[in-house]
């Protein structure tokens, strides 16, 4: 069922994730995508304003809001001639609100307690970074959990990484798409928890310009969107957004990296729901199809 | 006894910048196969980011600084092989229409009167935006100056645009605003929707509004198409659809078919993947077409810090102008 019967413009109204149902964490259930925000900074970052990332991905999210707009018929991907089914997107897809500031301590206690509930409940936690340290506290949540990484720097060598930023010798993504993605299937274990980093910094720096770790040959959208669509089908307990500083100096106007971002962040939610638009390169939508 | 010392001087020149540093004149004043150009300070009808209504002043600055950097009269264009031409020659900037904000029927009978006028006496309007939906009333004066100079003939349309605007209505905007541009121009008696191409659409559409052009016999090229015919090839399918049984052309660049990573200065910004190379090889796809109008909208200097959204629309400007702003060479040519 829509959120309501009249179309609304963009920025008016409640303020949640694609216009997504709002839940108490508690009402999460199995194979839900519960959207959270940590709207916290790293202290260490070169410039202010990772706090704000969440309530921008939220804000521009909006756009991708169709399935609560009776304006429209229904949505088609242009590119594939395909109409993008929608079906059960409002029933599944919720918003569960932001981590609440507090201390230090607090905050990670709370991150962590709310991520595991989320995995507990079969559902799939979509975190909207902020400071990417907080990763850390995810992935402490889910107990041996394995983590692919696109972009960022690498950190663990038994993690996957997609396009990582240069660190003594570190993979770029000028590798062959299949030959990696196989590589990928290879290194999964379906008996380990799922957790995707997914930093803005995997995208080349010209697309966007809003990621405070800059970089040279990074990917373009589409391949990021292939990368996302087959990470989908896998059973991801989180993925967390990371990397978008909305506010880098000068730049508050340019709303360009939270669009790319949640864009891409699309061709995750379908896969995760199933819907399977069959975007050329794209898998069919069983979860753990090459598992 | 001292002299009073005088302390007036007529200025340098006119205050202000015209497109291509072009010569002010009234609509009035126009002739025959002059580009003609209106000013449509609007975003009165944009339903989320502004600052379009900027847009207009900026192509003007970034055209004349542009031009500034170009050699004139006697020399040689490196893209076309051609002379250049000085904009006094063919272009004539006829200022601002009257802008009422929140009263979207006298902006447009405004825009669409200066357009007429234009159309009328032969010269091409180029009308500078401002969102996209007043490529409407651009487009309305220029069905309305054609329609009185050549009754029996029809236009066809091309909108290289993110987007379809082809929503009959959107929300809180009703009927008028920059996503109905086109489903207003649809409407106009002398255009069957059957000659309107959109180019470079990219991202999700609205299914109703893609089945409503199709059935009609629209033809919707998608970034995607861009990139797999390549730009000059869509251009040239195109051109031949839209012009089937036409006698003009009427063009709408809205420049945020360009991927924002290149151009983050626009209303609605969409990741299409098209380059600014791109972008002005299907500009040039249509350098020789028989333009009738042509409308460049969705500049908004404030969304771009960097300023380089405005040049890279003014360049567009550059390329589908070529042949007017550009002479065959007849004699020997010395570069300068």
């Amino acid at each position: 069922m829509p959120l309501r019967s009249a179309p609304l413009p963009r920025m008016a109204g409640h303020l949640s994730f694609m216009r997504s149902q709002t839940k108490a964490i508690s009402d999460v259930g199995s194979g839900d995508l519960a959207v959270m925000g940590i709207p916290f900074e790293d202290t260490s970052a070169p410039h202010a304003g990772q706090s704000l990332a969440p309530r921008a991905l939220r804000e521009t999210s909006v756009y991708f809001g169709w399935h609560a707009n009776p304006q429209f018929s229904h949505p088609v991907d242009i590119d594939a001639r395909q109409d993008i089914s929608t079906d059960g997107l409002h029933e599944r897809l919720c918003d569960i609100g932001d981590i609440a500031p507090g201390s230090e301590g607090a905050i990670h206690a709370a991150l962590k307690a709310a991520t595991r509930q989320i995995s507990d409940n079969g559902a799939c936690a979509i975190i909207l970074g902020g400071s990417d340290r907080m990763s850390e506290t995810v992935q402490s949540a889910l107990s041996h959990c394995q983590t692919a990484q696109l972009g960022c720097r690498p950190v663990d060598a038994r993690d996957f990484h997609i396009a990582p930023l240069p660190n003594e010798g570190g993979t770029t993504c000028t590798l062959d798409p299949a030959a990696h993605r196989a590589a990928f299937c290879e290194w999964r274990d379906a008996s380990k928890p799922l957790f995707v980093r997914f930093d803005l910094s995997v995208f080349e720096t010209s697309l966007s310009a809003l990621c405070d770790q800059p970089r040279l040959g990074g990917c373009d959208l589409e391949t990021v969107v292939q990368w996302l669509e087959l990470l989908g089908q896998h059973d991801v307990s989180a993925i967390m957004l990371t990397g978008l500083n909305p506010n880098r100096p000068g730049m508050g106007v340019v709303k360009v990296g939270q669009r790319l971002m949640v864009t891409a962040l699309l061709a995750f939610i379908y896969a995760r729901l199933g819907f399977g638009t069959d975007h050329p390169g794209s898998q069919n939508s069983k979860e753990n199809v090459l598992t | 006894m001292t002299a009073a010392i005088t302390t007036f001087h007529p200025p340098l020149a006119q205050p202000g910048y015209r497109l291509f540093d072009g010569p002010l004149q009234d609509v009035a004043d126009a002739h025959a196969d002059q580009i003609g150009v209106v000013g449509m300070p609007s975003d009165w009808t944009h339903s989320s980011r502004l600052g379009t209504r900027f847009g207009p002043d900026a192509l003007r600055r970034a055209t004349s600084l542009m031009q500034s950097l170009r050699p004139q009269g006697a020399s040689f264009d490196p893209d076309t092989s051609r002379l250049t031409a000085p904009a006094t020659d063919w272009l004539i900037d006829c200022g601002d229409a009257e802008i009422t904000a929140q009263d979207v029927d006298a902006t447009t009978e405004a825009i669409a009167a200066m357009t007429e006028a234009l159309t009328v006496s032969g010269a091409i309007p180029l009308a500078l935006g401002g969102d996209h939906y007043n490529s409407f009333p651009a487009c309305l004066g220029y069905s309305r100056g054609l329609a009185k100079r050549a009754p029996n003939a029809r236009f066809g349309y091309i909108q290289i645009d993110g987007h379809l605007d082809f929503s009959d209505r959107l929300g809180a905007w009703g009927s008028h605003n920059h996503a109905t541009n086109a489903r207003r121009i649809s409407e106009l008696p002398n255009i069957d929707v059957s000659n309107m191409v959109w180019v470079g659409i990219a991202g999700w559409v609205d299914g109703g509004d893609l089945a409503l052009i199709e059935e009609q016999g629209g033809r919707v090229f998608s970034a995607g198409d861009v990139h797999k015919l390549g730009a000059a090839e869509t251009m040239r399918q195109a051109l031949a659809h839209a012009m089937k049984g036409c006698d003009e052309l009427y063009l709408s660049i809205d420049i945020d078919a360009m991927d924002a990573g290149y151009l983050p200065g626009t209303g609605s910004i969409v990741h299409s993947g098209i380059t600014p190379r791109q972008y002005y090889d299907l500009l040039d796809g249509l350098a020789d077409a028989p333009l009738g109008g042509l409308d460049i909208v969705e500049v908004s200097p404030p969304l771009d810090p960097s300023e380089r959204t405005e040049f890279l629309a003014a360049e567009m400007l550059f390329r589908i102008l070529r042949r007017f702003r550009t002479r065959p060479v007849t004699g020997p040519v010395t570069e300068q």
